[in-house]
């Protein structure tokens, strides 16, 4: 397959919550081939989303393991078809970038471990629970499916911490 | 917005600062909406009782800087803003953001005269490149507490643990405490 040019915004797709992926077929291998190639492209990147290659389906391909923050906390490369998050828990805040938003970083508060189940490529379900970097490369890319970026959730300015005190 | 795009507006730096109220915001960005000038770029923040304004801003070719004096000043006669602006070179508006690692130094401790000049020296000799910088007196008339937090950009080849260890004799000097963290962008 081949690496698809990203999608940036203001794509519509990307502020359109995705449909569930209903047949396991030889389309959604494609999408998912699509992705890992994108990813793999993208300088640095550690998971790409459908709707970022122009796909409105709940699929998404994380990666962390090559990455400073997650080489020595991952579970490889993660195929998810129509990931759920059951729980999550802890929280941290990451400077975050996207390669739909090119240009702008932010400030975004994430929980730090996350149990999520989802269907692998062949339907196959599997479920399991990622922490650190890699829970929060997972939450970032299920918000693309969810139409949410991550300008959505920046929580606060960088000058947030010197407000706190106008509030005692 | 592509650089050749770029380089047939005119860019002005503008500044803006007086007592606080609101509207300041309202009132400069409607001079400049009127005019039709884009706001590509700005910070604005309280600092003390007063509001301050940094503005990048920009306008098709020709457009002086005249006009848009003449526009603040007219908006903020008796209100007790003042206006400061000045015309950007394209090679000022052409500048990329430097690219090595990210950091965020925090140093607080019992105020004293130098804290941000011995800091900044430090680390402006090493070529450590600040991108934002914050200040801050708190903690009580008795005690006051000086509070620096600052953004910068290191070198290539420059460690976060580097960075740190050149603060390091500053810590005991200053009787401050002193951190420094990577907080360089992640890509998702």
């Amino acid at each position: 397959m081949a690496a698809k040019t990203i999608v940036i915004y203001p794509a519509p797709i990307l502020k359109t919550p995705c449909a569930p992926v209903e047949d396991f077929d030889a389309g959604i291998l494609e999408v998912i081939e699509d992705l890992v190639d994108s990813m793999r492209a993208g300088p640095g990147s550690v998971g790409v989303a459908a709707p970022q290659i122009g796909v409105s389906l709940r699929a998404c391909v994380v990666d962390v393991s090559k990455n400073r923050l997650g080489k020595d906390n991952n579970h490889g490369l993660l195929l998810m078809v129509n990931p759920e998050i059951l729980a999550k828990s802890g929280s941290a805040v990451m400077r975050e970038g996207c390669m739909s938003v090119p240009d702008y970083t932010g400030d975004v508060e994430r929980a730090t471990e996350v149990t999520l189940r989802y269907r692998e490529p062949d339907g196959a379900t599997r479920e399991f629970t990622a922490t650190g970097f890699e829970a929060v490369a997972i939450q970032h890319e299920i918000d693309h499916l969810d139409g949410m970026l991550f300008l959505d959730r920046i929580g606060s300015l960088k000058t947030g911490l010197f407000r706190r005190k106008n509030y005692k | 917005m592509n650089d050749g795009s770029r380089l047939t507006l005119a860019h002005f730096a503008v500044t803006i600062i007086g007592k606080d109220r609101p509207g300041i915001v309202a009132d400069t960005s409607e001079v400049l909406y009127a005019l039709g000038c884009n706001v590509e770029d700005s910070s604005c923040t309280m600092l003390g009782g007063e509001f301050a304004m940094i503005l990048i801003v920009s306008h098709g070719k020709p457009f002086s800087k005249k006009r848009l004096e003449a526009e603040f000043a007219a908006k903020n006669s008796g209100n007790g803003l003042s206006a400061f602006i000045r015309t950007l070179k394209d090679d000022e508006v052409l500048y990329r953001e430097p690219a090595g690692e990210l950091c965020l130094v925090s140093v607080y401790g019992s105020d004293k005269p130098g804290i941000v000049y011995r800091i900044t020296r430090e680390l402006a000799d090493r070529g450590v490149n600040i991108t934002d910088l914050n200040t801050k007196l708190i903690g009580s008339e008795t005690e006051p507490v000086y509070v620096l937090m600052l953004e910068a950009a290191l070198p290539q080849g420059m460690s976060a643990d580097d960075a740190s260890q050149l603060l390091e004799n500053l810590k005991k000097e200053l009787s401050v405490e002193i951190s420094v963290r990577l907080i360089t962008p992640v890509s998702l």
